[in-house]
Formats: structure tokens, C-alpha cells, sequence
């Protein structure tokens, strides 16, 4: 009996496919751009791009930071929801939780800037104590060589975004399978092996691939707190977009085909291994 | 124990920074190395009120919202129950789909609609900007929809037409009211972030859209932290003010807003 299912799923989808529509005209467009030269189609700017030195510094300047931010996020995240989440889901908890999630990326980089900076409020504290003989002697936390304002910056968002993101699948765990477990004899190890890694993984892998991609090409916080070289990859491809000449432009078009294409196909790939378990992420989809 | 550790740290890295902005946004300019000092002031405010060109901005980064918001839902609302409450073929491919603009990086979609922009007039435009918008904004929404949806029983909607209502009027009195959870976090993350959107409004706006986060930006050099810590807090106060505009135009649509009309039902 579904004759009231009968509103079509297709008019119901009509706008999300005209979404889907506009992004995958955009991506069109965007590598259109990138093999258009003023004689013509050509690869060619794919193969200069791999040797501009800046681009090389880039990539590892920013897979180093995007790693590191991603990996503390998600571990941290993870484990602060596995101890404590009957406390996060109490409305108290939950706000708080929520605060971080408020304010917008740049204006938490700004925030990091204004405590931990070299002249920032913790700096000042530390030398009107008497702790500290000058500014220069605070150490250089942003706008620093290897990215730790940066990093500092995602941990303190994203750590959040997580918990928030795992909650609901940590609430609707299936306990009852705790007690088939005991009643078997295994423990807790046996517990995460067979119970919980199953029901969370998709969830985590999904985070992972979100922030991965997110802060591998975010703008706002490497250009508010990272320095002028390297520059992680969307600063990088900003200035090549405005750049004066023509192959910079170009540049800036065929880098993010490039990575939208790597990311793409990792998510896809990883979409398609855990398929048999889609209807475990549809379940714990995420209710904030 | 255990419960005091999490309300311990929570409280001192999420709640004090966001007390730290409020309180900064009062205090006078605290110079390095002299002692912080606490004569209240509006100053921060009055700067960030009174500027002509901020509050320009702030109009027009809410109007930018709203209509992101506006199409986000009339979106996600549709594909959230189409993904809920029916099944057809390629069902699952597609809800990897409209998930997936969340993996790829949001300035490749930008710069390449850029032109095409140009071409139709949107470039330079507020309307441009709020369709670049929806390319970070309508996955989640979707998803967030999506899992309302689920929470819905389906039975529950067929009742209603069975005593005779409308889709329109199923919608108005039992979908809403039960989705509103769901649209209350939908409408705060794209409030959220389309407030948060610098590079995108940079590349289609072509600075001729000014946002807030458009202004806010060359500030960041300022060292007047007084105003840039007013400028702060304005940011996480939008989504609240939008919520509650959204939350408004729901009671009236639901009907909740006239007693009399809840007394004749």
C-alpha cells in the first residue's frame, strides 16, 4: 500500500538535481578553463604546473598541515565522544559544544591571533607576571613556519564539528548486542570489534573525507594565519586566478580540477567500498 | 568525576573564548604589556554600528542569507523526504551525489562558474554570490533533512489526507511542526556558513558585493581589538537573529501564531 508515496520522489528531487546540475557544470567549466589556451585546447599547463617550485612547497606544506589537523581532530573528537557523550547530549552540554560551531573559521583565527600572537593578550599576561622578558621571548604560535596557528585554529573548530557529527551514532548504539557479547564470553575488545567500529566507521570515514577536503582547499584561515611562503594550496590559487598573465590563471583553474578530481575519486572509492554498510550511515545521519 | 572533566574543559575552550570576545568588545585597547583594564566602554560597538559601510554589509549578508536559507530548504526539504520516504533505482548513488560537493573544494566550483556569471549578469551581483553560496550549504542541508525525514513516520502524513486534507495543508500542520528540529539546524549551519564565506563572495561578488566578512577581513590588521572584538561577536549574533526570523515565519505559517484559529481546529 503506497499509493500516498505517489508525490513522485522525481518532482520532489527536481531542485536538488538542478544543485547537482550547477556543480557539475561548474567543474565542467572550471577544467574547460584549465586545457584553454589562446592557440587552443592543450595540456600543457598541467605539465608546467609540476614545475613551479611554488606549487611543490605548497602541496607539502599543506598535506603536512591538513594531515596533522585532520588526524587530532578526528582522534580527539572521537575520543571525547566515546567518554563522555550522556554528558554531551544533556542540553547543557550540547550548548556548549555548539558555541565554537557559532563563530565563522576566520573570525576563530582572529581569535587565536588575538590570545596566542606574539603580541596577543597571553604574551602580555605572561609579561606583566613577570614571566617574560620581551615579546620576542613568547614563542612564534601564529603566522609561524610550519602552520601551528593554523592548526591550532582547526582543532579548536573542528574538534566540535566531530563531536557533533558522532553524537547521534554513539546514542543510537545498539547496546542489547552488549549483553549476546557477555553472554558469549568476549569482552570489550570484542564489543568495538563486532559492535561499535562497525556501527561508527562510516560516520568517522565520512568526517575524515569532509575535513580532508575542507582544509586541504579552505582560504580564510592559512591567508589570516600562515605566512607569505609556502602558502597552503587555495591561497596559492587565489593569487594565480588574479594573477597578470594568462598561465597563472590557468594554473589556478587546472590545481583546483586537480585536487577536486583527487578528493573526488577517494570519496567515491570509499563511498563504493563501504556500500554494503549505507544503510547503517543513513541511520546514523546526523541529527544535530 | 568523568562528568566534571567534560564540563571543566568545555566550559574553559568553548565558553571563555566566546566571554573573552564579549568582554574585550567593551573594554578600551589593551596594549601590550600594560595592565588589562576594565573602564567599560560601547565604543567597539558604536564603531561597528554607526559605520555606514558595516551596516550596509550587515544588510546585505543577511539578505544573501535568507535567500540562501530560503533556497536551501525549498531544496532539501523536497529531496530529504524523496530520500526518506521512497525508494527507487539509484537511490543511494544519488544520495552519494548531492553529498559529494561537501568532499571537493568549494573554489573549483567558484572560479568555474565565474564566467558564466559574467556572461548572465550575476557576476558583481548579490544574487551570484547567494547561488555560489549554495554550494557549501545544500549537501548538509540535505542531510539534515534527510534524517528529519526519517524520524517521520510516513503513516502519520497518510492519515492526515485520509481525513481529508491537502498536501499543502499536511505540510502546514503536521510535516513542519515535526521537521522543525531539523530545520531549526539546517537554517543555523547556512546562516553559519554563508556567513563564513570570504573567498567565494571574493571571486563572484568581484568586490563590488560587500559582505561582512568582505570588511572584516582588511580589519584583521587593525590593532584595535576593541572594535574587531564587537565585529567578532556580530558574527556568531546573525544566525541567531535569522533563526528566530525563520522560527517566526514558521508559527505563522503553521497557524500556531492566532489562539483562535488553534481553538477551532
Amino acid at each position: 500500500m503506497k499509493w500516498y508515496q505517489t508525490s513522485k520522489p522525481a518532482v520532489l528531487l527536481i531542485p536538488a538535481l538542478l544543485f547537482l546540475l550547477l556543480i557539475v557544470y561548474s567543474l565542467v567549466m572550471a577544467f574547460a578553463e584549465s586545457i584553454r589556451s589562446p592557440e587552443g585546447w592543450t595540456w600543457a599547463y598541467y605539465g608546467e604546473l609540476f614545475m613551479q617550485r611554488r606549487l611543490i612547497e605548497s602541496l607539502g606544506y599543506s598535506l603536512s598541515i591538513t594531515f596533522v589537523s585532520v588526524f587530532l581532530s578526528v582522534l580527539i573528537g572521537w575520543a571525547v565522544v566515546r567518554w563522555f557523550y550522556s554528558f554531551i547530549d544533556e542540553p547543557g552540554g550540547k550548548w556548549l559544544v555548539w558555541i565554537p560551531m557559532l563563530f565563522p573559521h576566520f573570525v576563530w583565527g582572529y581569535f587565536v591571533l588575538l590570545l596566542l600572537g606574539q603580541s596577543g593578550l597571553i604574551s602580555s599576561f605572561f609579561y606583566q607576571a613577570g614571566w617574560l622578558s620581551s615579546r620576542e621571548a613568547f614563542p612564534v604560535l601564529t603566522q609561524d613556519a610550519y602552520g601551528v596557528g593554523i592548526i591550532i585554529t582547526y582543532l579548536w573548530k573542528e574538534i566540535p564539528f566531530v563531536i557533533l557529527m558522532l553524537l547521534p551514532a554513539y546514542l543510537q548504539l545498539p547496546k542489547q548486542y552488549g549483553e549476546v557479547i557477555a553472554v558469549l564470553g568476549g569482552g570489550r575488545k570484542e564489543w568495538f570489534k563486532t559492535v561499535e567500529w562497525p556501527w561508527v566507521q562510516p560516520v568517522i570515514v565520512e568526517i575524515t573525507l569532509i575535513l580532508t577536503a575542507f582544509i586541504f582547499t579552505a582560504y580564510e584561515v592559512p591567508a589570516l594565519l600562515g605566512i607569505s611562503y609556502p602558502q597552503m594550496t587555495a591561497v596559492l590559487a587565489y593569487d594565480w586566478f588574479y594573477g597578470a598573465a594568462w598561465e597563472e590563471r590557468s594554473y589556478a583553474f587546472g590545481l583546483l580540477c586537480l585536487i577536486a578530481f583527487i578528493l573526488g575519486a577517494i570519496a567515491l572509492l570509499s563511498f563504493a567500498l563501504m556500500n554494503r554498510r549505507r544503510w547503517l550511515l543513513s541511520k546514523s545521519s546526523h541529527q544535530y | 568525576m568523568k562528568k566534571w572533566i567534560f564540563y571543566g574543559s568545555a566550559f574553559l575552550l568553548f565558553f571563555i573564548p566566546a566571554i573573552l570576545l564579549i568582554v574585550k568588545s567593551f573594554t578600551p585597547v589593551w596594549r601590550w604589556g600594560e595592565p588589562f583594564t576594565f573602564d567599560w566602554t560601547l565604543r567597539g560597538w558604536e564603531t561597528f554600528l554607526m559605520d555606514a559601510r558595516i551596516f550596509d554589509a550587515m544588510a546585505i549578508s543577511l539578505v544573501i542569507a535568507l535567500v540562501v536559507t530560503f533556497l536551501n530548504l525549498f531544496t532539501g526539504i523536497p529531496a530529504g523526504k524523496a530520500l526518506s520516504h521512497s525508494e527507487f533505482r539509484g537511490k543511494s548513488a544519488l544520495e552519494v551525489l548531492l553529498v559529494l560537493p561537501l568532499f571537493l573544494p568549494a573554489m573549483a566550483a567558484a572560479v568555474g562558474l565565474h564566467i558564466t556569471m559574467i556572461r548572465l549578469g550575476l557576476a558583481n551581483n548579490w544574487l551570484g554570490v547567494a547561488i555560489v553560496h549554495l554550494v557549501p550549504t545544500i549537501p548538509y542541508t540535505i542531510k539534515v533533512m534527510k534524517s528529519g525525514y526519517d524520524r517521520l513516520n510516513p503513516d502519520m502524513l497518510q492519515q492526515g489526507k485520509m481525513l481529508g486534507a491537502g498536501g499543502w495543508h499536511v505540510f502546514r500542520t503536521i510535516e513542519l511542526p515535526m521537521l522543525m528540529p531539523s530545520i531549526r539546524s539546517a537554517v543555523f549551519l547556512t546562516v553559519t556558513i554563508s556567513m563564513s564565506q570570504y573567498v567565494l563572495t571574493a571571486i563572484i561578488g568581484g568586490g563590488n558585493v560587500i559582505t561582512l566578512p568582505i570588511i572584516y577581513y582588511p580589519f584583521l590588521q587593525s590593532v584595535d581589538d576593541t572594535v574587531m572584538a564587537a565585529f567578532s561577536v556580530a558574527f556568531a549574533i546573525l544566525p541567531v537573529l535569522a533563526v528566530l526570523f525563520v522560527e517566526l515565519v514558521a508559527t505563522v505559517l503553521t497557524g500556531r501564531f492566532s489562539i483562535s484559529k488553534r481553538g477551532a481546529l
